[in-house]
């Protein structure tokens, strides 16, 4: 049954959608009919909506990193410029570059657990047995708990003299771990964030699966090609624009995840990351006392550029893919 | 505000557009994407105009809307804590309450006041109130008409900045050490031998070799952990204004030792006040280092029988506890301030003044910050008779420090972390004290 099963529509957008975008309708602006141009106007209330509600924040988030702003500047409204001095600061910070090693590690190992491990549940999801969907929808729970409850419950198993963890690993002999101390408190969030980020990386997998037609595996278990030749030959290669999408949006979401760090930690020790940062500063909470503005704008402006870059180098692997189509 | 207009704007052109050529159509697009730029770029440079420091109570009428902000998301609606207030609007007026955590409703005053819309009255954190004055978010007492004679000068320190008073203190809570009787009797500990850290710490020795644990303690992150801290710090006889002080780091073994030598739980580090004292009602600590606000519940508790001593200074006496509780204040207003403070001075004046002083702080759970009220309470309720003196020596957190008291908390609970984090490692705890004192 599942080798032919047909291409769900909802596939198709994910793997073709943001690759025809660009570059197709280039050349074209000259000749639009007046048509387009109604359905132009049409999306001119959206327009509007993106610029005061996006783009409007974006360069206040910029302008505040420029200006020396505290509590009394921001009621009083005056703030002298000051260029880029406040980056100078924030970077020559002592807590910066390990601030930036810590989100790293955070990002990147988060990043490969969650698309190895879902990727992983989504090749075995895709053989259809009983209950399979059942045990599917199981999985989307980390999705669907709230975080403030689903860290809780982290934080509890975590707890150093009598969580379930460290009795379990007891179990074994292993000494009990103080999980949400300075030194392990990274580990610890990060193990969360895995836990987290699974259903997301599961349900967009598992999209992106259906589109592979069922007759390519059957032709090549035809040519004698096994279950791990099939994964590598074909649908690895096959799932590529998914993994893309996949990995970018798994990419910005886990760059400024603050919440399930916030819960377990405040963002103390090595678990502090540069989205948990400029929080407690934005806020005046956790390790910092003081509010404030600027330096969190600066670090705030500093995690924009990054995902600005990682939405251009998706763009660039889209492009590359297009052409060799 | 601009942005609303602005997208009405837009539809409306919208509509025109529709009879234009298409010649015409291009033209007005990007005309209006200039112009919504422009308004972008006039919003963003805009500036409010500051608050006027001019009005007074004394000038003002009482308005039929009230607003009124506390920290107190607890007290719901319809909750005697709500039932106090409401009862305390002037004649022909009703009273709006909203409630948000401390350092939310900080900001959010913030924001308020630079928006000209800030509420009539506010109960703000009294380590918050020199940074709030300072900032220019407060109307002075003698403007907003709050009467401050009477109040204690230790209780009242907080709020006086500069030499100029800025509100009244809605009542004090304090710190003490809750113990487990059942627990200590077991053990075969006197409570009333606890006056030192030598006689604490043996005392903790005893409940953990009868197989209790020893005690719970919030080291959380932020003022709340540091609040905890204080009394060991300043009991040590250490001063906010060296923190790599022998004295200071002491203090930070005491306690980095109660981790390393598992008398004190691990999860220290992250418990707030409320979660250690959800750990002590387990019934498996001997002691537990918590609030005033807890005394009715410990009171009533029925697990076992809870007691309460005064936190030993390290070699005798009473440490010094940091002052708690909120300042009722007057934010400053650019419009109609007077009777803003008109409102502000007849509400406040209703919850602490006269017969009601003593009703504020019962529902509050706080002892009043008026000496003779305070003897009233102790003298209807038995559970505030030890609590009275240690009120009474309590310690203004930012008395010392004013304005610059945020920024040394902030390293006071990074040094914290450390100690706690260094499990009793003498070498950690010292580096954790003078990395804090050099940052």
């Amino acid at each position: 049954m599942a080798l032919h099963t047909p291409p769900m529509p909802a596939g198709e957008l994910v793997t073709e959608g943001p690759g025809r975008a660009p570059g197709a309708r280039t050349g074209r602006l000259r000749n639009l009919r007046p048509t387009t141009w109604v359905g132009l106007a049409f999306a001119l209330p959206l327009l509007a909506y993106l610029l005061i509600f996006y783009l409007y924040p974006l360069v206040e988030n910029v302008s505040m990193s420029l200006h020396r702003f505290t509590r009394a500047s921001f009621v009083t409204g005056e703030a002298p410029f000051v260029g880029f001095d406040i980056f100078g600061e924030v970077i020559s910070s002592p807590q910066f570059w390990p601030t930036v090693r810590q989100t790293a590690i955070f990002v990147i190992v988060s990043l490969t657990f969650q698309y190895v491990i879902g990727l992983a549940l989504a090749v075995f999801f895709r053989r259809v047995f009983p209950l399979s969907a059942v045990l599917r929808g199981l999985f989307l729970v980390p999705w669907l708990l709230p975080i403030i409850v689903s860290g809780t419950t982290w934080q509890w198993m975590m707890d150093a003299d009598s969580g379930i963890l460290n009795q379990f690993l007891g179990i074994f002999g292993v000494d009990p771990v103080w999980w949400l101390n300075a030194e392990n408190s990274l580990m610890s969030v990060t193990i969360a964030n895995i836990w987290l980020g699974i259903p997301f990386n599961l349900v967009i997998l598992y999209s992106g699966l259906q589109n592979i037609s069922g007759d390519l595996y059957e032709a090549a278990s035809l040519d004698g090609a096994g279950p791990w030749r099939q994964f590598w030959s074909i649908t690895f290669p096959l799932l590529k624009p998914v993994t893309a999408i996949t990995l970018l949006l798994g990419f910005v979401y886990t760059l400024k995840v603050v919440d399930i760090i916030w819960i377990m930690t405040m963002g103390t020790g090595t678990s502090q990351t540069l989205a948990t940062w400029a929080y407690s500063m934005a806020f005046g909470k956790g390790s910092s006392g003081v509010i404030r503005y600027s330096e969190a704008s600066v670090v705030g402006t500093i995690l924009l550029v990054i995902a600005l870059a990682m939405g251009f180098i998706y763009l660039a692997v889209q492009r590359r893919q297009e052409a060799d189509r | 505000m601009g942005g609303g207009r602005q997208a009405v704007q837009c539809e409306l052109d919208d509509e025109k557009g529709k009879a234009m050529t298409k010649q015409n159509l291009r033209v007005a697009g990007i005309g209006l994407a200039m112009v919504t730029g422009l308004a972008l770029t006039a919003c963003s440079g805009g500036s409010t105009p500051n608050p006027g420091e001019t009005g007074a109570a004394s000038e003002g009428t009482t308005t039929a809307e009230i607003t009124f902000w506390d920290p107190y998301p607890q007290h719901q609606s319809g909750s005697d804590w709500d039932n106090v207030v409401k009862a305390c609007a002037p004649e022909g007026s009703t009273i709006t309450r909203s409630s948000a955590p401390q350092t939310d409703l900080f900001n959010q005053l913030t924001t308020a006041v630079k928006e000209g819309n800030a509420p009539d009255v506010v109960l703000l954190d009294n380590p918050m109130m020199p940074e709030a004055a300072l900032s220019s978010l407060l109307a002075t007492a003698e403007q907003a008409g709050i009467d401050t004679t009477g109040i204690d000068e230790n209780l009242l320190g907080p709020g006086i900045v500069d030499g100029v008073t800025y509100g009244v203190p809605m009542g004090s809570n304090a710190l003490g050490l809750y113990y487990n009787a059942d627990i200590l009797e077991a053990a075969g500990v006197d409570p009333a031998s606890i006056t030192s850290w030598d006689a604490l710490n043996s005392a903790i020795e005893q409940v953990v070799a009868t197989g209790s644990k020893g005690i719970t303690f919030s080291g959380i992150a932020g003022e709340e952990g540091v609040f905890q801290f204080q009394p060991w710090f300043w009991g040590a006889g250490a001063d906010l204004s060296a923190l790599d002080s022998p004295e200071a780091i002491s203090a930070g073994q005491l306690v980095s030792d109660w981790i390393g030598n598992g008398y004190a739980p691990k999860s220290a580090l992250t418990d707030n006040q409320s979660a250690s004292w959800d750990l002590f009602l387990t019934g498996e600590y001997g002691f537990a280092e918590n609030g005033s606000w807890f005394a009715a519940a410990a009171a009533a508790n029925e697990g076992f029988e809870v007691g309460m001593v005064p936190i030993p200074g390290k070699d005798s006496g009473l440490a010094p506890v940091p002052t708690g509780g909120e300042f009722a204040v007057a934010p400053l207003q650019s419009k109609d301030a007077s009777d803003h403070y008109a409102n502000a001075s007849a509400v406040i004046g209703c919850l602490i003044g006269g017969e009601n002083a003593m009703q504020t702080s019962e529902t509050l759970g706080y002892l009043s910050a008026k000496p003779d009220v305070r003897a009233e309470q102790v003298a209807a309720n038995d559970q505030w008779t030890p609590w009275a003196p240690i009120v009474e020596g309590a310690q203004g957190r930012t008395t010392e420090l004013g304005a610059d008291y945020p920024a040394v908390s902030a390293q006071l609970s990074e040094a914290l972390q450390g100690a706690l984090n260094a499990a009793g490692d003498a070498a950690g705890v010292e580096d954790a004290f003078r990395t804090a004192a050099g940052s």
